[in-house]
């Protein structure tokens, strides 16, 4: 089904009434569940992720399916295992991929490496950080709502990490076909747009301008790339704002509730 | 499972050192590629490109095939990569490794999904017969940076590739041998090439082209860029590693594009050599009655 | 992900717990009573995207989701029946394609980080989904007509990391999301090619809720595990590790005549099967008596050991008061009836579970 474009540029709203800079409605919460040492679950708009951490632990036996190896040099660091699995109901036409689908075995490897750059492994050398996405719904956006959904469940898990790693999409409203100069950048693409417009995945370290993933799998041309990553790198910067109001309010929360004790390190941090 | 041989510490801090200086064991540039040497074989359809140690195969093949009954237009095109412990112990057969699932995600982006071959024109019968083209990659050698080795070997492969001629004449499919009929090309769109950056330092601001393995092996993040010649970009692929800079990140792609349009450049060069050697006889040399005795 | 995964009790530990679980009444470690169930909670139609979804968060945090897709198949070799000119003449082969068969339900379960031709979980699902078809009255529920069926996915994730034998929990989200499930409403008639009123409000379910006649619920899974004399429904890890013999009971209920609630159900049982107890695997303990490190007969051991040898072996197979021994053999059939029977019990532990599983149906 081809995507209208031609009503873009008369009110310059997207097809669900968004315009060029916005974000999908972000919903996410964490400690999802109680079994897991870290938890969260994340929509991005209809994209629904679930993911549990388990770990930092003891190696276990290698279990299939999971791609990890990263995190640096050899035994000297943690490594971060990662599975992917994708429901069959996800998508609107039911899909089963399997385990050793070759897509699955990419979004698996790029996830554990953009966290492994992030978390401080080196503080758990022999032992393993098992990261586990379940993903529900998707409507686009999926490397992102998937990374965005492990930092929030490494977050919880209490791993220390250098800053939250934040990823979102942006394209761009002509194809690569039409060569014209005024084709605006769009942030935050459906799985419609995705389908038919150019677009690429960023992820970056919090709020800085450093991109820990770009992932670009369609056509575009080269000039047209900077103004992508402008946009992807500034929804970045919304998405990062987000995921710190989910956690702080997560904290100030349990504070209230008293399921923890309010720190020493609280009392100076700015919990409003 | 096999493990890869690490560098030691003292070998690892030796290069970054280096890499610091702006020197590499080598003596290159930081964007310098090693020597790129294509060589054809006698068989349309077969390449065979030496980067430095780096070696890759490529072979093409096509055969007549029924098509996906989802896509009754579309020919069949599909890439297989081989990495067998031939290339490095650590890899095994039937047993793809995350190097291995890696160069073929990117191949099939660069090269498949960007359109590059027109799989329409595959298309004899709609719905019965295709054409199904197959891309085989061997890896003889792995010496750093297997995915612009390999992709420039299949891009060339292809383009040198010639598949038999064919006619359909009241619903009847004739196939010609070369004997009959001058095989064709395929029809061709672009021609993508992947470039790969390798970044060192902790904030990942040296940027190195064309690493080899035991630059690839202390890097601490990548980024392939696939672009053709007409500035478009067929795929970007930074997965993960520590964050760069977005505006290095941009540097990257230009320099990038540079060296893609003079792989372009390269390889219509080779082609054209390629073709004028094989025309040298030539249809006219067999055609011509006179008999060598 | 067998349901012999590591538990890491000593065997002074499980021998406790054994003897705790065989006093009447049984004492279980978390104070529940024999027939009571861990505290759940439970949503459903949490997927906008499919025809039926739930999910289930057990108290110690396991967790699963179930999502229910439904697409329409032609169903083979039917289209020979079928001739447009009588299309209504419903005589011909009509006992035949009156019941629905097996492969339109299609059953997949996804355990993070175990592979899915893992043994374990292939018998879950064929647990699972030997129970939705040994009576083939389920499949029968997706015939549309006799050309058409529904064929039915249902994919069955386990979100936690399995800590306890996940099969009731995925048995009950199972059931709650085929309860949740609605199928468009048949516009069409008789044999013709289908089609659908596209309001999804007038969808009826796939289970009617509330029907005069006849309602039948789909199939549960219990797990019930035996220690001793007692019989003890949804053992948590630590209990199913010194189970004697441990059952996946399914069964089904059918509530006859109008909404009368438990009184006029009457269950059916659907399949049984034994489950491996990991309690089979545990290292056993060494009595006072014969441990050297204690008594006064070590020395005695050391001294005479050729000729004690058999008698030592023949204390190893006695059971002592206190000493954990891992359980040999098969167990009695007239336990397995117990454990049967006890699940079959009118008013019991199904009809609970039944009842709350409605209540969270209708909230």
């Amino acid at each position: 089904m081809p995507l209208d474009t031609s009503a873009y540029s008369l009110a310059l709203l997207r097809v669900d009434g968004r315009r060029w800079n916005e974000l999908r409605r972000v919903h996410a919460q964490i400690r999802t569940q109680a079994a897991a040492d870290g938890s969260s679950y994340l929509e991005m708009g209809h994209t629904k992720v679930m993911c549990v951490v388990t770990g930092p632990s003891e190696p276990g036996a290698r279990r299939g399916g999971t791609t990890g190896g990263a995190g640096g040099g050899g035994n000297n660091a943690a490594e971060v295992s990662v599975t992917v699995v994708v429901a069959g109901f996800s998508s609107v036409d039911r899909k089963r991929r399997g385990r050793g689908d070759k897509r699955n075995l990419e979004l698996q490897s790029t996830i554990s490496n953009a966290l492994a750059a992030s978390l401080h492994t080196h503080l758990y050398p022999h032992s393993t950080i098992s990261i586990s996405l379940h993903v529900l719904s998707q409507d686009g956006s999926l490397l992102a709502a998937l990374i965005n959904a492990a930092t929030l469940a490494c977050v919880d898990a209490g791993i220390p990490m250098t800053d939250y790693v934040v990823a979102c999409t942006a394209g761009s409203t002509s194809t690569y076909a039409a060569n014209d100069e005024d084709a605006d950048p769009l942030l935050d693409l459906n799985h419609q747009e995705e389908q038919e417009l150019p677009s690429l995945t960023v992820a970056t370290l919090g709020a800085t301008d450093r991109v820990a993933v770009l992932v670009c799998e369609s056509r575009v041309q080269a000039s047209r790339l900077e103004g992508m990553l402008a946009v992807g790198v500034d929804g970045c910067k919304q998405v990062r704002e987000i995921l710190d109001r989910v956690v702080r309010d997560k904290g100030r929360k349990m504070v209230s509730e008293g399921t923890v004790e309010r720190g020493i390190g609280l009392e100076s941090m700015d919990l409003d | 499972m096999p493990r890869e041989a690490e560098p030691s510490l003292n070998e690892k801090q030796f290069v970054l050192q280096a890499l610091k200086e702006d020197v590499r064991l080598d003596g290159r540039d930081l964007d310098q590629y090693r020597p790129l040497e294509l060589t054809f074989g006698d068989q349309h359809g077969v390449a065979e490109v030496t980067l430095g140690k780096t070696k890759v195969l490529v072979k093409t093949s096509a055969e007549v095939t029924v098509p996906y009954p989802d896509r009754p237009l579309d020919g069949i095109f599909t890439i297989a990569t081989e990495l067998s412990p031939m290339t490095a112990p650590s890899f095994e057969v039937n047993r793809p490794t995350e190097t291995e699932v890696l160069l073929a995600r990117l191949l099939e982006k660069t090269v498949r999904r960007s359109g590059a071959l027109d799989t329409e024109s595959l298309c004899l019968v709609a719905g019965q017969k295709v054409w199904s083209v197959r891309v085989d990659v061997h890896v003889l050698s792995h010496d750093g940076n297997l995915t612009d080795a390999a992709c420039f070997a299949v891009v060339a492969s292809l383009r040198h590739f010639r598949k038999p001629d064919t006619s359909m004449e009241g619903g009847v499919l004739t196939v010609y041998t070369p004997a009959e009929r001058e095989p064709v090309p395929l029809s061709w769109l672009h021609s993508p090439f992947c470039i790969s950056w390798s970044f060192y330092g902790d904030m990942g601001e040296i940027a190195v082209l064309d690493a080899t393995w035991v630059e690839e092996q202390v890097r601490v993040g990548s980024c392939t860029i696939s672009l053709n010649r007409h500035g478009e970009i067929c795929q970007i692929a930074k997965l993960g590693g520590t964050p760069v800079e977005a505006v290095a990140l941009l540097q990257c792609t230009s320099v990038a594009l540079a060296k893609a349009k003079e792989l372009s450049g390269l390889l219509d060069t080779k082609l054209a050599e390629d073709a004028k050697r094989r025309d040298k006889g030539g249809l006219l040399a067999e055609l011509s009655a006179e008999n060598d005795r | 992900m067998a349901s012999t995964q590591h538990v890491l009790l000593s065997p002074a530990e499980l021998a406790y717990i054994h003897a705790s679980l065989s006093l009447s009444p049984p004492i279980r470690p978390d104070g529940r009573t024999p027939t009571q169930f861990r505290p759940l909670v439970a949503e459903t139609d949490i997927l906008p995207g499919t025809n039926g979804s739930a999910r289930i968060c057990f108290a110690d945090g396991t967790e699963a989701i179930v999502g229910v897709k439904a697409e329409v198949e032609r169903t083979p070799g039917a289209d020979a029946v079928y001739d447009p000119d009588h299309a209504y003449d419903t005589n011909a082969g009509e006992t035949a394609l009156e019941a629905g068969q097996s492969d339109w339900v299609e059953l997949s379960v996804e355990i993070p980080g175990v592979r899915d031709d893992d043994s374990g979980v292939a018998f879950l699902s064929a647990v699972l989904s030997e129970a939705l078809l040994a009576d083939g009255a389920f499949s029968a529920r997706l015939r549309i007509n006799r050309r058409f069926h529904w064929k039915l996915y249902l994919d069955i994730l386990l979100i936690s990391p399995p800590l306890s034998y996940p099969l009731p929990l995925l048995s009950l989200t199972t059931h709650l999301a085929l309860l949740s499930t609605r199928l468009p409403r048949l516009k069409s008639e008789g044999d013709e090619d289908p089609f659908f009123d596209d309001d999804w409000a007038a969808a009826p379910h796939l289970f009617p809720r509330h029907d005069t006649t006849t309602t039948s619920r789909p199939p549960i899974t219990l797990l019930v595990m035996a220690a001793g004399r007692n019989i003890v429904f949804d053992p948590s890890r630590e209990e199913l590790a010194v189970a004697d013999v441990a059952l996946a009971v399914s069964v089904v209920a059918t509530t006859a005549g109008t909404g009368k609630k438990g009184g006029g159900r009457s269950l059916r049982l659907l399949s049984v099967r034994t489950i491996d107890p990991p309690s089979r695997l545990t290292p056993p303990g060494v009595a006072n008596e014969a441990n050297s490190a204690y008594g006064a007969k070590a020395a005695g051991l050391v001294a005479g050991q050729g000729q004690r040898q058999p008698e030592a072996r023949a204390a190893e197979a006695e059971r002592v008061e206190g000493v954990w021994r891992a359980p040999r053999g098969g167990s009695k059939a007239g336990v397995l009836a117990a454990l049967v029977g006890k699940v079959l019990e009118e008013g019991g532990v199904v009809d609970e579970v039944l009842e709350a599983l409605e209540g969270v149906d209708l909230g």
